[in-house]
């Protein structure tokens, strides 16, 4: 799912930065790369979103926020291991 | 003396590089907590040990690409020639953040010196740093510092003599025997990264010497192609087809903060979450429904402050400088002096440059506000809150911080805008930014509401803000039709934590701001005053003694046609806004001038010149377009020159200063004949 669909004061982790080019880099070099943890502390009609990432918090506008794909933290380990069970 | 020794600052926005600067030089440079402060590098020069040393403040980046204005000055500096030793200025408090820039640094191959800055706050935390291992880990000298509390200086610029000299990073110690080991403590690179990077890295190294020669940084630039630095490519073209299938830009990034996870988990002890403080403010002035109320209550707060405080205080600045003048005056008459001499003094520099005296403390309070904004944090958190609001027309959230600035001074505003990334945001925002009512219009404001509001002054002269703000909105809606740019909004900015408001940072700000109106009620308006003095009593036929038949009545009466339909078809208000071009408190030296009133913002000089004005049938809706004329119409002479500067572009000078005479225009017949319909019923 999207950041933008996350919910408030929930952690993820980022997956993949679907953005163009630049604005995807100054996401990675900020140090929003795969896998990273990121809290949305808060957000906006707007859908301008307050994260914390690495300690630092960030105000991303509404498209970035749309544009960076994450997951929860712990769904896919236990999916996995659903999986394997059930093999 | 022994040429002095280059050392440049660097490191992220808002990590205290410009603090630590000051502690150093002595200098005054501004100091704020939201990230973008400082836009052009700064010198200054100090000596320590006997050693000269000449300090280089840069503006702060995230990382050495060369994507952002701030990064490519930064970058094409610190790889100059001239700077012998970069001092990476880190926020230890967000140690993660700041060491990929760190890595970065250390790859160019220069000496770097880490100085781990607000060690206090970390402290605060119930954090520690490791300092034993951290250095170890990066090969570099790790300095603890607290650039507030000025701990830590000397150590710092002890590290960066002994590690000026490049080949230091083969640590030799003075053994009293002969040795035949080589005693290398430190490997010379930071980082080794996968094979599959390193293979490539060692193969465009090769190809790029074989091509330009021995490279000092042969590594970094090898990095940098793998990232296909667009700067570098071009600088340095190289066929790489071979091995730069693609770009290593993620996989390098990935790496570095790999590494940097390492380094925290082994460095880092007690990493609490003790952050919580920020949090709980940003509960509320980042609230959804709250956010911008709250903004607005403390606009409205600063506005009081300015106003009604600020008045209040007037009240004795009044009293001193009419006792100064009079004593002046009778000094004159005591002397002897001529009575040209004395007009030119008393009616001309007293009148005017004492008039503008007055309002100080009205600039003060309003300044001292803007200071303690800026330097809690809130600033930042105010892009946020109106990113909403300003997405409607066009513009992200974060040109709202030139725009708030533009309260204090339009000169600073617009090299604030730098911060933009869009070039295009930049253009519309440096456009829009005059609109905001600059600490200049407000003697304007103080004396025209005072004169004719009565109880109503404030709210008078709140209007003119809130006018200037619609006015600003309502330009970029229309520049936004043009652009026709799709809403899309790409805002990224750093939040930086809530801080006490440093006392020592704030009475620098305020002081800097009181020295420059010092200044130019010493100089521009001092001019100025004189210039209107000789235009207004001198004419055809030499020195005049009835105003109407001077040059500066000349000159005004050309102009009067076109002012009626404003409500300012006088030749007195004419020459006024004229001059108002060199500086807006112009405006109200040379109504000083031109009434012939010593001090019109005492309360026998404003009931004079309400009765002078009143004479040539200026009512209330004159002064209200009056007011209305002096907030939109073009900036002053410093404020073009800096728009000059920062669009790069006569073009859109011209355009920008001409647009805002137009808008000042429109804006003031609409208001100045809707007043009088008004009035009329």
């Amino acid at each position: 799912m999207m950041l933008r669909e996350g919910k408030l004061k929930e952690g993820y982790l980022v997956e993949e930065i679907r953005l163009e080019d630049k604005i995807r880099r100054r996401l990675q070099i900020l140090g929003l790369t795969r896998g990273t943890r990121v809290e949305i502390l808060n957000r906006k009609k707007s859908g301008t979103t307050i994260i914390k990432v690495r300690g630092t918090r960030f105000a991303v506008g509404r498209e970035v926020a749309e544009g960076i794909e994450v997951r929860e933290p712990d769904t896919r380990i236990s999916r996995s291991d659903q999986r394997e069970v059930s093999a | 003396m022994n040429t002095p020794i280059h050392v440049a600052f660097i490191g992220n926005p808002n990590c205290g590089k410009t603090t630590l600067f000051n502690a150093y030089t002595g200098a005054r440079l501004k100091v704020a907590n939201w990230p973008g402060v400082t836009v052009e590098k700064k010198e200054g020069f100090f000596s320590y040990q006997g050693e000269q040393i000449r300090l280089v403040d840069l503006p702060g980046i995230y990382s050495l690409t060369s994507y952002t204005m701030e990064e490519k000055v930064s970058r094409s500096y610190l790889m100059g020639d001239e700077v012998q030793v970069v001092i990476d200025v880190a926020d230890a408090s967000s140690l993660e953040r700041n060491l990929y820039l760190t890595l970065q640094l250390i790859e160019m191959g220069k000496p770097v010196v880490l100085a781990l800055n607000m060690m206090d706050i970390v402290e605060e935390r119930g954090m520690a740093i490791d300092l034993h291992r951290l250095p170890e880990m990066l090969g570099i000298p790790c300095i603890p510092v607290s650039a507030r509390q000025k701990r830590g200086l000397e150590i710092l610029m002890h590290a960066v003599l002994h590690h000026k000299d490049k080949d230091l990073d083969v640590l030799e110690h003075d053994h009293p025997y002969e040795s035949k080991h080589r005693h290398d403590h430190h490997k010379d690179i930071v980082m080794v990264y996968r094979d599959e990077i390193e293979d490539k890295i060692d193969m465009i190294s090769e190809r790029m010497e074989e091509k330009y020669g021995p490279v000092n940084n042969v590594r970094w630039h090898a990095i940098k192609y793998l990232e296909q630095d667009e700067e570098i490519l071009k600088n340095h073209p190289l066929d790489l087809g071979d091995v730069v299938d693609r770009s290593y830009e993620t996989d390098i990034i990935n790496e570095k903060y790999d590494f940097i996870e390492e380094i925290i988990q082994e460095c880092l002890v007690g990493k609490s979450e003790k952050a919580q403080f920020t949090d709980r403010i940003d509960r509320w002035l980042t609230n959804r429904i709250w956010g911008v109320p709250i903004f607005l209550g403390i606009m409205a707060l600063v506005f009081f402050l300015t106003f009604a405080v600020g008045d209040w205080l007037k009240g004795y600045m009044e009293q001193g400088i009419e006792g100064i003048s009079g004593l002046i005056t009778n000094g004159l008459v005591a002397l002897g002096v001529g009575d040209l001499v004395r007009s030119l003094v008393v009616d001309g520099i007293l009148a005017g440059v004492g008039g503008i005296l007055t309002f100080l403390p009205n600039i003060f309070i309003l300044f001292l506000a803007l200071a303690f904004l800026e330097d809690s944090g809130y600033m930042a958190r105010v892009a946020y809150v109106m990113d909403g609001i300003m997405g409607k027309i066009g513009l992200s959230g974060r040109a709202f911080i030139p725009m708030l600035l533009g309260f204090g001074c339009t000169v600073p505003a617009v090299m604030a805008s730098r911060a933009l990334e869009d070039p295009r945001d930049r253009l519309k925002t440096i456009l829009v930014t005059p609109f905001m009512s600059c600490s200049a219009r407000l003697p304007i404001y103080v004396l025209f509401s005072q004169m004719f509001f009565g109880r109503y002054a404030l709210l008078a002269a709140y209007s003119m803000y809130v006018l200037g703000i619609l006015v600003a909105i309502l330009v970029a809606l229309v520049m936004n039709q043009f652009t026709k740019r799709k809403g899309i909004n790409t805002l990224l900015m750093e939040l930086p934590e809530y801080k006490t408001p440093n006392l020592h940072s704030i009475a620098i700000y305020t002081w800097e701001k009181v020295e420059d109106y010092l200044k130019k009620a010493g100089t521009t308006i001092f001019a100025a005053s004189i210039l209107i003095w000789v235009l207004l009593n001198f004419g055809i036929g030499g020195m005049v003694t009835d105003m109407s038949e001077s040059f500066g009545a000349m000159l005004g009466r050309q102009l009067v046609p076109v002012m009626g339909p404003a409500g300012l078809g006088y030749w007195q208000i004419v020459v006024a806004l004229i001059s108002g071009l060199a500086a807006k408190e112009v405006v109200v030296s040379s109504m000083s001038v031109l009434f012939g009133v010593s001090n019109a913002a005492g309360q026998a000089g404003m009931s004079a010149m309400a009765a002078a004005l009143a004479g040539v049938g200026f009512t209330t809706v004159n002064a209200y377009a009056l007011m209305t004329f002096c907030l939109l119409y073009t900036p002053c002479m410093a404020a073009i020159a800096t728009i000059k500067r920062e669009t790069g572009s006569w073009k859109w000078t011209l355009f920008g200063a001409g647009f805002q005479l137009a808008v000042a225009w429109v804006v003031a017949v609409a208001v100045y004949q809707a007043g009088l319909f008004l009035t009329r019923i």
